[in-house]
């Protein structure tokens, strides 16, 4: 049998030989084929592009539903049909988990790129043409300051991280330290000043991308913000070194000292700088006069908010373009072209604005027409009123007119208060289907820096310098105001305007009546543009809310009840609440003339009896499970402190 | 030269001399020799004839009879089974072959008439069964193993193996993942979850003649045999590919004998399984309604609108809807008055398929065919979308022996799978059936189709495509120059090629004016056209060479001896483009499309793997039996330090009936195993595969944010990898006991497992938020598989009737042994040490209230003010377990749960089968019945709780209109309704708690298959030619049983956008013809 021992070696020999061949690590070494490592990326100038408007992440129109429009919701501004939690004290509860606000992931983002491109960048080895370079990591700065200034807005105090950090607990227990929200704020502002410095005004996309100028916008929101904060909630807990401020427990921060008034004067002079950046390059838009007809589409202060291409507005600094074909797009027109899109503007609001002879509507003289139809309300008001609210019978796309306010639509769909949005409505009709619509969405104004110019230097000096009454008078005559602003200021009855306009009050007592009219100015230029919230907490604006009553138009003391009758039968369509043996579908005429969405029904309301304001709702409580993984078990031990009158504990109610 | 015996077990067919062996070492001087040796004439002279039979005295046709020495010159038996043929002399021995009997050799011995009646081979502890790289005899097996027989899964009207394979294996569980889709395969793993996490994959690994393959590709009637490789011990030689099991498919092979013609057809009408029952329109408004007054909201129907609803169904109006208020549109939700079920009308009540299947077989000893063609058009449920599934199989197998010791296979496959549906049924289609209201048209009072309904979109906005084209070509050489000694190389290669394309068009539909308008189709924007293709092909090499030992000494100790070498080696690439605007509807190609070109993929990946494998098989007279497996593995997956691994496995049996001692018994018990192994495993089949690279995630065009009107790329940080990151290990043992009873009549294995997962790359452990990303994956944590399997026959005969009742029970729990949660937080995707997977928590239920008051006087003992507030009758008052007073979660981790507890697990537990066949004369039929006698499940969404939180998210069933009303209510009492007073607001979820009320028992039994035949006896069919010809009628899933509410699947709960929302299963039933030439 040798020749089959000769076999055996043979298949021996062979079998070693290709498994050798075959088994060597490198017919095992294999890389991915298609994909990008890290060590060739961050390179160039278009990827430093790509990697910074990855991170854009601003409010802008989505989905179904009015977009932006509809931010203002919840305010004393604009109603929905649904009331909010956060008026209701006792409904709105500490989470359990909550990734969505304490969170940090855009802010490693732009963590790991600057740790990344920096160094490149100092040495030079970034290809690309040197300015855009400049401008993308000008945007990552501004991109981690505004995230931080969300971060603020909800919670305050916050730890600062300036790199991307190691998986391991210590150093992140260590790193989830909070610090007090003016060194939060100090550190936004170092952020936007390396942004400013760094970006131009023209980058590659114009307007569709950050600028200098909306860096130097935000700037002033974010200064002004922090100093109305720590003016008005000064001596609360929710200021830092304040009585009962939780962080005057906390170890860490025991040398933490502040003075309170300097850092306030600090901030103040910081929005002045930087809005007065912006309020010397832009000028507002023009209004040209044209309220209705078909002339109002031409109108550029209407047409600004509407426009599929906003580019031609100087005044619009940054916004957001939309495009079917790349699927990206809204359906925004569906509801701002044929229906109240489950909002409305509140009576207090629509009363706050002036007329245009510069008067209040209460004043002796003032021309007002009364609120006995929602047209007669537009009747010699404000500019502003007259463009961005609907009334029956205007021209509204170029082929269709309004028609009544339909206030027993289904919930999506209804003018909850009568008095409807018409700001950002484009009047092709092809947008307002079902196919979806892609007009523009504005994030950032020009205006917003004029107007946190007047109440900086207000708040600042106690008077109005030369600058700022040059913005104010910009602001009102393009809004068709008497400019004369001392004309309004003596005609105004704080007492009267508080019952419709919260921020008549900071911590609870009316403020003077100048200071008032540049805030009135604010709301009613900045109308449905989702600011409203923000000012009304940092004004500290929300603690005399006691069973406020939200309304909207008159519908039992005017003529609009006539409205809806059927046609067919003859007979109203109305059922106010309390009507036996029926489903209501309007409040009630005994409660009040005005129609209060949330006193339609009764049985089940939390809210019929009219928004309240717990002190802890300024800001929001930290869910528990942040707690549980900052500590060793114990979620009292952890670095983290709870947010003032919030307990530390799953489902919590606020205390005291 | 001496002359050797038959070989012994294996194949007692093949016998055959080796002296040419001696003469030359070389293959080539081998088989010209051997080719000579064949042609060389044979001197025939001595006839012999006869009848051949089966038991019963039936004459059997076909069967091949030929002389030992000179196989080439064979015959076959006629239709009376009569046979002659021409030997060598008197003492010649004759083969008598056919398939399913056991083959018979006869001496001549100086008879002229030789009358041989075969027997038929008796399934049982004496077959042999598929192993890894060979096969063993079943009674030598110590791993654990289950095989099944073709006959297990014939004339199932059903489409692929895997449907064909559920319940049959025990330990093999087949589930629906989502739902009935024409082109949904089922889940599949063997002894349940093996791993936790998503980044590794406990599938297991199937072998189709020994190649990696895909078990729904392939045509089920060409299938001979399964083998299911449970554990590690069985399945170590395949080392860190087969962590979790190995499926082992062996297709059909020619054999020898005359050639054999199959033709056999199925016709097939199948419904869907299961479709709500949608509200009509006045109920279902009312119930909204109710449902939104609950809620503090006002009802979304008016008077006048219930008006209408009435009016239409009463006959008084015929239109189905009023034009809007603005007078370009249709009403359609609020507004409209129709009365459609939208599931009547989106699904088919009939819907036929056929599958064509045609075989040929046949050869001599030398060569060996086997040739297969099959077609199957099957057509799916959805009555606007005209889905069609249809494959074409054609299969070729070519066994020759080229000389007395060499013998190739070469085996190909060609499959080509083609799956065909409109563009606008995707997986949301399911979700929007179940949300459309009742009120909305299904035509507009114009006769068009109604927006709103999708049907417009379905049948005009286009079709998409795929077609899958797999080839396999498996060769494979196999030489013996010693007897017992055999190398074997077998190459196989593979190649798939998809295409997916499609295309958008426009679908209209219509104002009140007629015009048409664009409406959206899919997740394209209305109006606008465009068409895609998709492209991939991967190719799949692996050489397997492998060397044989076999020796018994002493008739006592068999041994058995295996090493080799395995590689893999799988590359892919492809390649997608689309264009938007075409010039015309009539052209949807690219080419014919003028919009701006985009390039959606385009890439290529790869990943290898190498091994060295050993076995080595020891027996003492099939008494003692051992078995030791190795295989070191090297994966290119893992970074160079951990890609190479060892897997060692061990089992042993003991066969006691073989003992002295167990004389006795034998007359009853013949065959009694006990068996034992044990074995080590890794597993590489990471979801990603290049774990350990880190790489930037960018994606070209999909940024959201326009610049310059283009989509800019969307590029973001890379994720963390843990540089201590390795494979997961998989060790388990298992014991085991065959036994045969009464003659093998009634055969019982038993298998209790014990199988642990360590070092899972599972769900990364939580850290402080702040780092700002995904928490990098370690090896982090340990869980066990445990359970049983349990397969118990009987096959007996009384008088003319043949039957065999066939059961199957198998069980797995898995628990968590380690995980990084010293807390023990409770929350979905997170585990903590000693939970147990599928573990329902949820609040225990009190009760409904059936007055204000009794809420009252509840809320006054136990504050349910976390949960809900606005308590009232027909709201859920719910138990204070730990007496504090309070309805709570507690902080949610374990220990302190509050008044949350373990209410279930959703684990299918106690999965078991029934098998039943009886034949009389040639009538024969089959009944199997499959279930899960163990599972509760926490149903969620709109399906289970109908008019709740969002109305455009709710869904009206009949089934929930079982709610509780109080004295008085319009709608009449119930006060003992099943659900709570529906609130179609956020305030609902105070109701909708996972608690003891709403668990549903998901456990059921299913009827999944019946079958009836009849061969039409071969006096009437012989005359033709015609060997067999059988009817059949054949019904899948004809009845369910369960205690689940109505508007769910069993089978399907957990699938689709949220629980229910899925595309149907089918009830089938079929009638076909098998006819064999």
């Amino acid at each position: 049998m040798k020749n089959n021992n000769i076999n055996v070696v043979i298949y021996a020999i062979g079998i070693l030989f290709i498994g050798t061949l075959c088994g060597c690590n490198d017919f095992l070494d294999r890389e991915p084929l298609d994909e990008v490592t890290p060590d060739v990326y961050l390179n160039t100038d278009v990827q430093l592009a790509d990697y910074a408007i990855t991170l854009y992440d601003f409010p802008t129109h989505s989905g179904w539903g009015n977009g932006t429009f509809n931010i203002d919701n919840h305010t004393d501004n604009q109603a929905t049909s649904e009331y909010s939690k956060r008026y209701i004290p006792g409904t709105w509860r500490v989470d359990q988990d909550d990734d969505d606000d304490w969170n940090f992931e855009d802010i490693r983002e732009c963590n790991y790129f600057l740790e990344q491109v920096l160094p490149k960048w100092k040495n030079g080895v970034i290809s690309g043409n040197a300015n855009d370079i400049n401008q993308y990591i000008g945007e990552v700065y501004f991109l981690r300051a505004y995230q931080y200034f969300n971060k603020v807005k909800i919670f305050g105090d916050f730890p600062i991280v300036r790199s991307t950090l190691p998986d391991q607990k210590e150093d992140l227990v260590e790193a989830s330290k909070r610090r007090p929200r003016n060194e939060v704020a100090r550190f936004i502002i170092a952020d936007v000043d390396s942004a400013i410095m760094l970006m131009n005004n023209a980058p590659i996309g114009g307007t569709n991308r950050l600028t200098k100028m909306s860096a130097q916008l935000f700037k002033s929101r974010v200064a002004l913000h922090e100093a109305t904060w720590l003016k008005y909630h000064k001596g609360t807990a929710r200021v830092p070194g304040g009585p009962g401020w939780p962080g005057n427990d906390v170890d860490y921060l025991k040398d933490f000292k502040i003075e309170i008034d300097a850092e306030i004067d600090y901030f103040l002079n910081e929005a002045i700088i930087a809005s007065k950046e912006v309020i010397d390059e832009i000028n507002l838009v023009e209004n040209s006069g044209e309220y209705g007809g078909l002339d109002v589409f031409d109108n550029p202060y209407y047409s600004m908010f509407a426009s599929n291409d906003m580019s031609n507005y100087n005044e619009v600094l940054f916004w957001r373009s939309f495009d079917i074909d790349e699927n990206i797009y809204h359906h925004n027109q569906h509801y701002l072209q044929n229906n109240g899109g489950n909002t409305g503007f509140t009576k207090g609001f629509v009363e706050s604005f002036l007329m245009d002879n510069g008067l209040p509507i209460y004043a002796s003289g003032s021309g007002y027409q009364g609120d006995a139809t929602v047209n007669e309300v537009k009747v010699s008001r404000d500019g502003r009123l007259r463009l961005f609210m609907k009334a029956p019978g205007e021209q509204i796309t170029e082929e269709r007119t309004e028609q009544f306010p339909d206030i027993l639509a289904i919930p999506e769909v209804k003018y909850v208060t009568g008095y409807a949005v018409k700001k950002g409505v484009n009047p092709d009709d092809s947008q307002g289907g079902t196919g979806g619509s892609y007009t523009g969405s504005i994030v950032f104004r020009a205006v917003e820096a004029y107007l946190n110019y007047i109440e900086a230097s207000y708040e600042l000096n106690g008077s109005l310098d030369a600058t700022a009454i040059k913005c104010w008078k910009a602001i009102r005559e393009r809004a068709g105001v008497e400019t004369d602003f001392n004309f309004t200021i003596a005609a105004t009855d704080m007492s009267i305007e508080s019952l419709g306009d919260w921020g008549t009050y900071s911590a609870g007592s009316l403020i003077d009546p100048t200071l008032y009219n540049i805030r009135r100015e604010r709301r009613c230029e900045l109308m449905a543009e989702g600011l409203r919230f923000m000012d009304l907490k940092r004004w500290r604006s929300l603690d005399q809310l006691n069973n406020y009553q939200i309304e909207g138009f008159n519908l039992w003391g005017g003529d609009m009840e006539d409205w809806y009758v059927s046609g067919n039968t003859g007979e109203s369509k109305l059922i106010p609440e309390g009507t036996s043996g029926k489903q209501p579908n309007v409040s009630n005429p005994s409660n009040s003339n005005y129609l209060r969405p949330y006193q339609i029904i009764k049985d089940n309301n939390l809210a019929y009896e009219g928004y309240n304001w717990h002190k802890a709702h300024y800001l929001s409580p930290i869910a528990y499970e942040h707690f549980l993984l900052t500590s060793d078990g114990d979620p009292t031990s952890s670095v983290i402190y709870q947010n003032p009158n919030w307990p530390v504990q799953a489902n919590g109610q606020p205390i005291d | 030269m001496k002359k050797k015996q038959v070989y012994p077990n294996l194949n007692n067919r093949k016998s055959r001399p080796d002296q040419l062996l001696s003469s030359s070492g070389r293959v080539i001087v081998l088989l010209s020799m051997f080719l000579l040796c064949n042609l060389m004439a044979y001197a025939q002279s001595y006839e012999v004839k006869g009848v051949v039979t089966d038991t019963n005295g039936e004459p059997l046709i076909g069967v091949s009879v030929f002389e030992q020495v000179n196989p080439i010159t064979g015959v076959t038996t006629d239709v009376n089974g009569f046979y002659k043929i021409l030997v060598g002399d008197e003492n010649a021995k004759i083969t008598f072959s056919y398939i399913g009997f056991s083959t018979k050799i006869v001496e001549v011995a100086g008879q002229k008439i030789i009358d041989i009646t075969l027997i038929e081979e008796t399934t049982g502890l004496d077959e042999v069964v598929v192993v890894g790289y060979g096969t063993q005899k079943k009674v030598n097996v110590t791993g654990s193993v289950s095989a099944v027989s073709s006959d297990k899964i014939e004339e199932r009207p059903v489409q692929n193996m895997s449907q064909a394979l559920q319940g049959i294996v025990p330990g093999l569980n087949l589930v629906s993942s989502g739902g009935g889709e024409l082109d949904n395969p089922l889940r599949v793993n063997i002894r349940g979850t093996g791993t936790i996490g998503d980044d590794s994959n406990s599938g297991p690994l199937v072998l189709i003649d020994g190649m990696e393959g895909d078990m729904n590709s392939i045509n089920p009637q060409d299938v001979e045999s399964i083998s299911v490789l449970k554990d590690a011990a069985s399945s170590a030689i395949y080392g860190s590919r087969a962590p979790f099991g190995v499926i082992l498919i062996t297709t059909k092979q020619g054999k020898e004998g005359r050639m054999k013609i199959n033709y056999n057809n199925s016709f097939r009408w199948s419904s869907p399984l299961l479709k709500p029952n949608m509200l009509d329109s006045y109920k279902f408004a009312m119930y909204w309604n109710d449902a939104s007054i609950n809620a503090g909201q006002n009802p979304p129907f008016s008077d006048e609108v219930i008006g209408r609803i009435q009016a239409y169904q009463n006959g008084e109006i015929s239109n189905e809807t009023v034009p809007s208020k603005w007078g370009n549109w249709w009403e359609s939700y609020t507004g409209s008055h129709a009365n459609t079920d939208w599931f009547k009308e989106h699904y088919k009540s009939w819907s036929p398929s056929q599958e064509h299947a045609l075989s040929i077989t046949g050869g001599s000893n030398k060569v060996q065919y086997y040739l297969s063609a099959n077609y199957l058009g099957q057509n799916g449920l959805l009555r606007h979308a005209d889905d069609t599934y249809d494959r074409y199989t054609l299969t070729a197998t070519i066994t020759a022996k080229l000389a007395e010791i060499v013998n190739i296979r070469y085996n190909t496959k060609f499959i080509r799978s083609e799956y065909e549906t409109a563009t606008h049924q995707n997986s949301l289609l399911f979700h929007n059936i179940a949300r459309r209201w009742p009120t909305n048209p299904v035509r507009d009072p114009n006769g068009y189709y109604a927006d709103g309904a999708e049907i417009i979109q379905l049948r005009e906005g286009g079709r998409e495509s795929s077609e899958k084209d797999n080839l396999y070509q498996q060769f494979k050489l196999d030489i013996e120059p010693v007897k017992g000694l055999k190398f074997i190389s077998e190459l196989n290669y593979r190649t798939k090629t998809k295409f997916n394309g499609g295309h958008t068009l426009p679908a209209y539909a219509h104002g009140v004016d007629g015009n048409p308008y664009a409406v959206a189709v899919g997740w394209n924007s209305a109006g606008s056209t465009s068409a895609w293709e998709y492209a991939s092909k991967s190719t799949y090499f692996s050489p397997n060479l492998y060397t044989q030992f076999t020796k018994s000494f002493d008739e006592q100790h068999n041994l058995t001896a295996l090493v080799g070498f395995q590689s893999e080696e799988y590359n892919t690439r492809d390649i997608g483009a689309s264009r938007r605007d075409l010039i015309t509807p009539d052209l949807p190609t690219i080419e014919t499309a003028t919009g701006v070109d985009k390039i959606s993929d385009g890439g290529y990946a790869h990943w290898a793997t190498t091994g060295f494998f050993g076995r080595v098989n020891y027996n003492f007279k099939e008494k003692y039996l051992i078995e030791l497996n190795a295989r070191y593995d090297g994966t290119s997956r893992f970074l160079k330090e951990k890609r190479w691994n060892w897997f060692p496995s061990v089992s042993v049996g003991w066969n006691l009936a073989r003992e002295g001692f167990w004389q006795p018994l034998e007359d009853k018990v013949n065959t009694f195993k006990v068996r034992a192994s044990w074995g080590e495993l890794g597993n590489q089949n990471t979801d990603n595969w290049y774990p350990f690279y880190n790489t930037m995630p960018i994606r070209i065009a999909k940024g959201k944010w326009l610049i310059n009107g283009k989509r800019p790329n969307k590029v973001s940080s890379p994720d963390l990898v843990s540089s201590l990151l390795t494979w997961e290990t998989v060790r388990s043992w298992n014991i085991g006991l065959d036994a045969g009873m009464f003659n093998n009549r009634l055969t019982l294995v038993f298998d209790y497992f014990n199988r642990y997962t360590e070092g899972m790359v599972g769900p990364a452990p939580e850290l402080p938020n702040i780092l700002g990303t995904d928490v990098p994956r370690i090896n982090n944590a340990d869980m066990k598989s445990y359970g049983f399997e349990l397969e118990v026959s009987w096959r007996d005969k009384i008088g003319q009737v043949s039957y065999g009742v066939r059961g199957v029970l198998a069980d797995d729990q898995q628990e968590v042994v380690k995980y990084p949660n010293e807390a023990g937080l409770i929350d979905d995707g997170i585990w903590y040490r000693g939970q147990k997977l599928g573990e329902i928590w949820g609040l225990t239920t009190k009760g409904i209230a059936k007055s204000d008051q009794e809420m009252a006087d509840w809320l006054v003992k136990q504050d349910q003010s976390l949960v809900g507030s606005n308590w009232a009758a027909g709201d859920i008052m719910y138990k204070d377990l730990n007496g504090d007073g309070v309805i709570d979660w507690g902080s949610n981790v374990v220990g302190d749960t509050g008044d949350n507890s373990i209410i279930g697990n959703s684990t299918p537990r106690y999965k078991f089968s029934l098998d039943l066949d009886v034949a009389w004369k040639g009538l024969d039929f089959r009944m199997l019945w499959q279930g899960v006698a163990k599972r509760d499940y926490a149903l969620g969404g709109p399906y289970f709780w109908g008019a709740n939180d969002n109305m455009w998210q709710s869904a009206g069933f009949e089934e929930h209109m079982d709610y509780f009303r109080p004295e008085g209510h319009k709608l009449g009492a119930n006060l003992n309704g099943y659900y709570p007073r529906p609130i179609m607001s956020w305030e609902a979820k105070k109701n909708t708690q996972t608690q003891t009320r709403y668990l549903q028992n998901a456990a059921y039994i299913r009827l999944k298959n019946v079958q009836l035949g009849y061969t039409i006896p071969q006096e009437f069919t012989k005359r033709y030619g015609i060997q067999k010809l059988r009817f059949y009628v054949s019904g899948e899933n004809l009845l369910t049983f369960t205690k689940m509410t109505k508007t769910f699947d069993p089978e399907t709960i957990d699938g689709g956008w949220s629980d229910g929302k899925i595309y149907p299963l089918s009830k089938t039933i079929s009638g076909g013809v098998s006819l064999t030439f």
